[in-house]
């Protein structure tokens, strides 16, 4: 809407009394905080056509004082200023000063709700000693606030995090992963859903530095130490630098808790196959970083079957879920940013435990077979991979495929092509791997020390 | 005891956009009705409609919806353009 008030036009957005906030951060973000909104009670969206009109009704003085009136006129709380760039806590006792940080710190939005490690100039200085890069050179600018990603920035926050200075490299490449044109970090970061940025590490830094690729990668525990501080660091950059502070921009409805950390190495060595990031177009003696926003995940327990086909069909039932935004999503169309043209589809991940990618190679498959199982076997009616949406928006989306309307019971493949199915092997020995249901497709980044 | 701390949040790049003028009277004004997509907000933009055809005279509306997207979908710089050469306001929904 600001793209078209720069253009000449007039416009006014319903929006949801919870979420005008969010509405006035995103038009400051663009540069017109006085973007003209008419407020609806409740979001419009699981509302029967009356309720709709009924809300409507209550706001059309709104749409015509947003269409007739100068928006300078609206009042606007100025906004607090930057705070400085250097604080100081007082207290008793360094105790009470690092309690009193903390309460500074969630007052102020800046924290994920876990006690923090304090970010002091020394802590910072010694976080900036695990990369060569220059403290003020520009990492990347990050959506939805357009916040710059300094390096500094970057280490204030893994210092936070409980990062140590070897695990830099690692949040610097997750960073450029997200701020890559094709992660969509906006939508992911803003969304109604519980996005999580899933951190996933391959090449020798896995070893080096000890991010777990076996029992328990994804936590918690100790030895998992640091993969649960890089993926930590990286929510808390999200909030910090990229301003997707929970309530203002990430408007998420529950919330989850894979949005305080996920992060995992890959097993290289259990892998029968080529490691991820081989697939991605790396060198297998290359350190990688993937980042790829999921949804959430499901547990797939099978100690039973011991064929690819069997193996196979379980994941294939947890990935047949229509109550993920993602399935059979590719129906309406691609994910997309209009500025840099960039499109894109919804990915799923496969983690594979180790024993269950034994059994599928020592019966002579590959991921490319793996993935053309899953993808002719994880089909839905088309009446189900619409149960969620209403059929105006294929009509309106999609008129090609409004033929398809006529053909309830017609089974359609969940994701586009086969390659929407990422695979990779980690986890410890017992046979349960983890279906994650993906959005957008996953960024991989080289790690530079 | 002083604990001295540096500020996590980043600086932000700073965007500055004008509105556009408005016109005090909409009576025989083309509004674009635009739609993301999301659900019930073409019902939201098609009573906005009624009720404006009720108290403006001589006003027309358009449907728009963007150009690229799955879910939800967004403008493009030339769906940007269209909307306005063809309209001289819009209604936007959704944002949520």
């Amino acid at each position: 809407m600001v793209e078209m008030e720069k253009a000449g036009v007039p416009t006014v957005s319903f929006t949801a009394a919870g979420f005008v906030k969010d509405a006035r951060r995103s038009a400051q973000a663009f540069g017109l905080t006085a973007l003209p909104v008419a407020v609806v009670p409740l979001p419009l969206t699981n509302q029967t056509p009356e309720e709709v009109r009924r809300a409507i009704d209550g706001c059309i003085d709104q749409v015509i004082q947003g269409l007739t009136e100068s928006p300078a006129t609206i009042v606007e709380a100025p906004a607090a200023g930057p705070a400085a760039e250097r604080l100081t806590i007082e207290g008793a006792d360094t105790l009470e000063a690092l309690d009193r940080m903390n309460a500074l710190f969630l007052e102020r939005g800046w924290s994920d709700a876990f006690p923090l490690v304090p970010p002091t100039p020394d802590r910072v200085e010694r976080m900036l000693g695990g990369t060569r890069r220059a403290r003020d050179e520009v990492v990347a600018v990050l959506e939805p606030g357009f916040g710059v990603g300094t390096v500094e920035k970057i280490a204030i926050n893994a210092v936070m995090a409980g990062c140590r200075p070897e695990h830099l490299p690692v949040v610097l490449a997750a960073v450029e992963a997200v701020a890559d044109p094709r992660f969509l970090l906006r939508i992911a970061a803003m969304s109604t859903g519980p996005h999580a940025p899933l951190i996933l590490v391959n090449g020798p830094i896995a070893k080096e530095l000890g991010i777990n690729s076996g029992r328990c990668t994804l936590g918690p525990g100790a030895q998992s130490y640091p993969n649960v501080v890089i993926g930590r660091a990286l929510r808390l950059i999200y909030m910090n630098v990229g301003q997707a502070y929970p309530g203002l921009m990430d408007m998420d409805t529950i919330g989850s808790a894979n949005k305080f950390s996920l992060c995992a190495a890959e097993n290289e060595e259990a892998n029968p196959w080529e490691p991820f990031h081989v697939e991605k177009g790396f060198d297998r003696a290359e350190s990688a970083v993937t980042v790829q926003t999921v949804y959430g995940q499901t547990d797939v327990l099978d100690f039973a079957n011991t064929t690819p086909e069997r193996l196979l069909q379980t994941i294939v039932s947890a990935a047949t879920n229509i109550a993920i935004g993602s399935t059979g999503r590719w129906l309406e169309g691609h994910w997309a940013d209009p500025r840099t043209k960039v499109e894109v589809r919804d990915h799923g991940l496969l983690m594979l435990c180790p024993e269950h990618a034994a059994i599928i190679a020592k019966h002579g498959w590959s991921k490319a077979d793996v993935r053309r199982f899953l993808y002719e076997h994880a089909r839905l009616p088309f009446r189900l991979l619409r149960w969620t949406k209403e059929p105006s928006t294929l009509i309106a989306g999609r008129p090609d495929l409004q033929w398809l309307l006529r053909y309830p019971d017609l089974e359609l493949p969940i994701f586009e092509v086969p390659e929407c199915f990422e695979i990779a092997v980690v986890g410890g020995p017992a046979g349960r791997s983890m279906y994650f249901y993906g959005a957008h497709e996953p960024v991989t980044k080289p790690i530079a020390r | 005891m002083r604990l001295e701390i540096l500020n996590p949040q980043a600086a932000t790049i700073e965007h500055t956009a004008k509105a556009a003028h408005r016109a005090s009277d909409l009576r025989g004004k083309r509004i674009g009705l635009y739609w993301n997509l999301k659900a019930g907000g073409d019902h939201a933009l098609t009573r906005a409609a009624e009720l404006l055809s009720q108290r403006l005279p001589g006003v027309t509306f358009k449907r728009y919806w963007g150009e690229v997207g799955s879910l939800f979908r967004m403008a493009t710089a030339s769906d940007v353009q269209r909307i306005a050469v063809e309209c001289d306001a819009v209604i936007g929904t959704t944002s949520d």
